[in-house]
């Protein structure tokens, strides 16, 4: 073996040594925070999430994010009062990451913790547990983020001189498809 | 309209002209103030500019002999606070939100501040952990991975200051909304003892003074709404929609009303039993209150 063939082995080894083994792509999501008012109570959906997992060496790093002008509440007033209030201008983005073992995959109950990037806060959920239903190469996961406004400095809006609650639950449904 | 009437009409616009100041004293602006120093040692003299990154519109001031500067009267955005001076310059960027009271101090010949302070907000993420900023580690993705395009990405704080300009006037307008509701019902009420067969002027003075204050609070409060600045590229929808279309009801009810009712007023005053096209006072004033009660109900209640 002459030095460039061996300096082509080495190469393509050094390349396979960092290359990701393998990456999760985001491929249909549904979020849906509730918010409870003493008159309303009204719920903002967005589809428009999107989403990658690149694992190695046994962890995978997921990222998922969302602008926060996608979600959707039917009543574009209350929309834009939202994205107002959570300073969605500003801070357009909502982004969650998580680190999970490669070996969750073949669980049906996922536990993690989440980092979530919100109106120019960062807040930590610990244990967060999702459910994992896979179908062929597709792993169908959904679950309730116990999110409140005070995690991220938000000031409950109101409607008629009444707050809203702190408590905006997130509900999460995904689909993921591996790469 | 008899004088009695008119002094009553004054009065109640008198009421409109001091409550309508304090109104508009309410909008949110941020002092940002800060000392300058040089090794230590304040320094007196040195201009300081700020410079709204989002218009581009500057304002100076000039640090007092403690070396503090204060700049009143912004408005929430970004900016860059700059000094100059013979001896050196600086520069930091800072983000003001509405109603805190920042400071950020200078240092002369320091090296330019690149890291963005979230200035009322103490517990926001470091600039390189904001969904903006790219990965850190080759294994994991960053925002640039997910192919989000650079509009949906980036801060806009012009947008971000209409909005809560917006938000700021309609909650005025809200309030209002639900003040004028008390002496609207009133007026309603004692509707019953200033029409028809009766013939007590109190109780028609009573109906004028509070249709008047009615009217008034209404100008108000409409005002709120047709002033708060409107968000490009937002398509009207739910009760918002019902909630506008009641508006071309009772605001020209609002001002077909009062008209109205001074010829009824004049007419009951001489004697007379109202007639005409005064006669349409009451259903009009009827039609009006109960748009204005759904317009109420359309954005408080959810049908």
């Amino acid at each position: 073996m002459n030095w460039k063939s061996l300096s082509v082995l080495l190469l393509l080894a050094a390349s396979n040594l960092f290359a990701a083994d393998h990456q999760w792509v985001l491929r249909q999501s549904t979020l849906t925070y509730h918010v409870s008012h003493p008159l309303h109570q009204s719920e903002g959906v967005s589809h428009s999430a999107r989403g990658k997992g690149i694992c190695h060496e046994g962890q995978c790093d997921f990222l998922i994010a969302v602008p926060v002008k996608t979600f959707d509440s039917g009543d574009s007033n209350r929309d834009l009062h939202m994205i107002q209030v959570t300073r969605g201008a500003e801070f357009p983005m909502v982004t969650v990451r998580t680190r999970l073992p490669e070996a969750a995959s073949g669980s049906e109950t996922i536990t993690a913790d989440l980092e979530i990037e919100f109106a120019g806060q960062t807040a930590h959920y610990r244990q967060v547990s999702f459910q994992m239903v896979t179908q062929g190469n597709e792993k169908q996961i959904s679950g309730t983020i116990p999110a409140t406004l005070a995690d991220f400095k938000i000031d409950p809006p109101s409607l008629l001189t009444l707050p809203v609650k702190n408590e905006i639950p997130i509900r999460v449904e995904m689909k993921w498809i591996q790469e | 309209m008899n004088p009695k009437a008119a002094s009553l009409f004054l009065g109640v616009a008198l009421m409109f002209v001091l409550t309508a100041g304090p109104l508009r004293a309410q909008v949110a602006t941020v002092t940002l103030s800060g000392t300058v120093t040089d090794r230590g040692r304040v320094l007196p003299n040195v201009k300081v500019s700020v410079r709204n990154l989002a218009t581009g519109q500057s304002v100076e001031a000039q640090t007092n002999a403690d070396g503090v500067y204060t700049v009143s009267n912004l408005a929430s955005g970004d900016y860059e606070v700059s000094l100059s001076a013979a001896e050196g310059a600086n520069a930091a960027r800072v983000t003001l939100a509405a109603g805190a009271s920042p400071k950020v101090d200078l240092v002369l010949n320091a090296v330019p501040s690149s890291t963005e302070v979230p200035v009322g907000n103490p517990a926001a993420a470091p600039a390189g952990t904001l969904p903006n900023a790219p990965s850190s580690s080759k294994t994991e993705p960053s925002l640039d991975d997910l192919g989000f395009s650079k509009a949906e990405t980036q801060s806009n704080t012009a947008q971000q200051a209409l909005l809560d300009k917006r938000t700021h006037m309609l909650k005025i307008h809200q309030r209002m909304g639900l003040i004028t509701t008390v002496p609207l019902v009133a007026t309603v009420i004692t509707s019953l003892g200033a029409g028809g067969k009766s013939t007590s002027t109190s109780s028609r003075d009573l109906h004028v003074a509070l249709g008047s204050l009615t009217g008034d609070l209404y100008g108000i409060t409409a005002y709120y709404a047709i002033r708060a600045p409107r968000i490009d590229r937002t398509k009207k929808r739910g009760p918002i929609r019902f909630h506008e279309a009641m508006a071309w009801i009772h605001g020209p009810g609002m001002i077909l009303t009062p008209i109205l009712g001074a010829i009824a007023f004049d007419q009951k005053s001489n004697g007379e039993r109202v007639h005409g096209i005064a006669s349409a006072h009451g259903p009009v004033a009827i039609v009006t209150a109960g748009a204005f009660g759904a317009a109420l109900l359309s954005v408080s209640v959810k049908f």
